[in-house]
């Protein structure tokens, strides 16, 4: 683990020595590398769960979403490089953009891999820091301001998830806080303080993993910062976030009395970002926006998953790796967008399906993906997640969720569609597509209704050693 | 010598209630941080060298000085000086004495036998303290102030329940807040270099 870091943080840096933009792609490049080896060599030393330099642990989990990472970090990368020529950035702009992608790669990926609450929290403040910097890379009025609220309201968010992990630390024995010996004590604690601290933790994270209440921060993060980084954010810092409040819910689970009640918690957060991705995917009229505002909606319905358990929660982690790769093939459909029309809005673009088929395409199968209709992989989760609201009889949630989504389906297709079959404003001057991008933009998307049709046994294996809180 | 330092703390909270020039602010700031100091010193149970010296760094060096600095420096590159506030001086000052009334009834009932409820009441006023600052302040710099209360009461905290992290966290956790700061230092000069504006209200430019 530790020549991994040191390996990644000095190719995450070496762009601020190279020259070029080309010596600085193949950093980029030999980093994708060394993740790809560091994933390959946790399977073939049979690492998985085996804890490493004390603080951080190989599991399921992280090993999972750091393969998901990494392949998003790759696309991202490829596209990045397409919209940043295209943008005509100056070299050292280009150059601190892929070293803050790589530099927030390490920082995601250390959050993954914790083992300890508070370095948890050390690396999620760390992923703040160095999206900060790829959020303000356009360096217009409203990249500053976005950046602004990014930094401030993110730490401080994770400020209050400090004081939850402080709360949350009176119960350890020896102040040892990796998650295992918490939580071997955790049904000792103080039942108040344990809500305190599970509300406080999970309020400050939500602003990473782009929940309510504090998801704006990430909503404006995603319109600010160059459409392949949002696609980044979006998902693989998403991730993060989703993955440090499961690490607290598992911990929970051996906290009696009160993990039922942080389980209310989690299904009023899923119901509430379900209801404000909803209205606002109506209200804005930008569609890096509207792909926001659907990961609010989305992490809702993963949340809510959590909040109700059992099956529910198997396909709450099932949605989050399924979303990935939707997400991030829907962001990188809109940077190839941004490049002919040189905009995001909704009401001005359109005549997508006549410019650009393949993209076109694309962007109405990821749309009917996205809305989970078959084969889509989301379909199978949702239908588990309702089946186990069913069988626990939670009547008025099924039937919010199924008022709520039936909003959301209307609002994103009706809007979607609009750029395929909409006029196009005479004003807007369109330019030169690359239907090598979009083709590529559909790879993830592939790989997502593979999925939906047919789920690997490894993928299963992994997802029941996440969702055993035993 | 404890509780004096605490109602020194408390009383530097109250007067930053009402205090409206920047310059106020930072030096309320720095001696928050040398109370802290003073305060984690005479806590100390045993002379660790490790421990004293990391109780030096984080108090005395960043939140004393070198925080200070840096906000004297945007104080002086910005050239912000007073806060115009959205509520009069003696509302925040009555807004405070709430939260002060609101934190011992908290600390009443929420903190056990194994809590300072001295420490524990003075740390949830400083998190309510900042956290007033910065829904009645309208100029951003005093949202960064807020915030630095905030950090300052989760180091109270932190004392309220005796939790001793493990150095290298320690490290790190210090080292994020303190890059935090200066990347919002930075981010607020951009502000004002950019959009001529130290007010919050200026930034609505983004919505749907």
């Amino acid at each position: 683990m530790l020549i991994y870091l040191l390996v990644s943080l000095l190719l995450a840096l070496a762009p601020l020595v190279v020259r070029t933009e080309r010596a600085s792609n193949i950093m980029s490049a030999l980093f994708l590398l060394v993740q790809v080896a560091s994933i390959a060599l946790i399977f073939y030393f049979k690492q998985v769960d085996q804890i490493m330099l004390s603080m951080f642990r190989a599991d399921s989990m992280a090993v999972l979403f750091h393969i998901l990472m990494t392949a998003v970090l790759g696309f991202t990368m490829l596209h990045s490089s397409s919209y940043l020529k295209l943008e005509n950035v100056s070299t050292r702009s280009y150059k601190a953009y892929y070293t803050l992608l790589m530099l927030l790669a390490v920082a995601i990926t250390c959050v993954y891999y914790s083992d300890n609450v508070a370095m948890t929290w050390v690396f999620l403040e760390a992923t703040t820091i160095c999206s900060a910097g790829i959020i303000y890379h356009r360096e217009w009025e409203q990249s500053l301001e976005a950046t602004w609220k990014y930094i401030f309201v993110c730490s401080t968010g994770i400020a209050m998830a400090y004081l939850g992990i402080l709360l949350l630390s009176t119960v350890a024995e020896h102040g040892s806080l990796d998650y295992a010996s918490l939580k071997e004590v955790i049904a000792n604690g103080n039942p108040l303080y344990l809500k305190v601290a599970f509300l406080l933790i999970v309020v400050g994270y939500s602003c990473k993993m782009e929940i309510f209440p504090l998801y704006t921060v990430g909503v404006d993060a995603n319109y600010a910062a160059p459409a392949p980084a949002s696609a980044y954010i979006s998902t693989a810092l998403v991730n993060a976030g989703f993955v440090s409040i499961m690490r607290i819910y598992t911990l929970y689970a051996s906290a009696g009395e009160v993990f039922a009640w942080a389980r209310h918690v989690l299904i009023l957060i899923g119901i509430l970002s379900l209801a404000v991705g909803a209205m606002f995917l109506r209200r804005t009229n930008n569609y890096k926006r509207f792909m926001s505002y659907s990961t609010v909606e989305n992490m809702g319905i993963v949340a809510i998953g959590m909040g109700i358990g059992g099956v529910a929660l198997w396909a709450a982690v099932f949605h989050v790796v399924c979303h990935t790769l939707i997400k991030s093939s829907m962001f990188y459909q809109i940077g190839i967008m941004r490049h002919i029309y040189d905009s995001y809005s909704i009401n001005r673009i359109g005549n997508y399906l006549n410019i650009n088929r393949v993209g076109a395409i694309g962007f109405i199968v990821g749309t009917l993906v996205l809305l989970a209709f078959p084969p889509s992989p989301l379909f199978i989760s949702e239908v588990m997640i309702f089946s186990e609201i069913v069988g626990v009889g939670s009547w008025w949630l099924l039937v919010a969720m199924l008022i709520l989504m039936c909003v959301v389906i209307y609002n994103i297709w009706s809007r979607s569609l609009r750029l395929s079959y909409h006029s196009n404003q005479d004003t807007l001057h369109l330019s030169e597509v690359n239907r090598r991008l979009s083709y590529s933009a559909a790879v993830l998307l592939i790989i997502a209704i593979v999925i939906g049709l047919w789920q690997p046994e490894v993928l299963k294996n992994a997802i029941d050693t996440i969702v055993n809180l035993g | 010598m404890i509780l004096s330092l605490i109602i020194l703390y408390v009383l530097t909270l109250i007067y930053l209630s009402i205090a409206d020039r920047f310059r106020t602010h930072t030096t309320i700031l720095a001696v928050q941080g040398l109370l802290l100091f003073g305060i984690a010193m005479a806590r100390l149970h045993s002379f660790h060298p490790v421990e004293l010296s990391f109780i030096v760094v984080e108090t005395l060096v960043f939140k004393a000085i070198v925080i200070p600095a840096i906000l004297l420096h945007v104080i002086n590159k910005t050239k912000i000086n007073r806060i115009h506030s959205a509520s009069t001086q003696f509302g925040a000052l009555v807004m405070s004495i709430i939260a002060l009334a609101a934190s011992c009834t908290i600390t009443y009932y929420m903190a056990d036998n194994r809590t300072d409820m001295i420490f524990f009441g003075v740390a949830l006023y400083a998190l309510l303290s900042g956290l007033i600052l910065i829904v009645l302040r309208k100029r951003i710099f005093a949202h960064l102030c807020g915030f630095l209360v905030i950090e300052n009461g989760v180091f109270l905290f932190s004392m309220a329940i005796g939790v001793e992290f493990p150095l290298l966290i320690n490290l790190a956790i210090m080292l994020d807040i303190l890059v935090s700061i200066l990347i919002l230092g930075v981010f607020l000069r951009r502000l004002d270099d950019n959009m001529h504006t130290d007010d919050s209200e200026a930034l609505t430019s983004i919505k749907d």
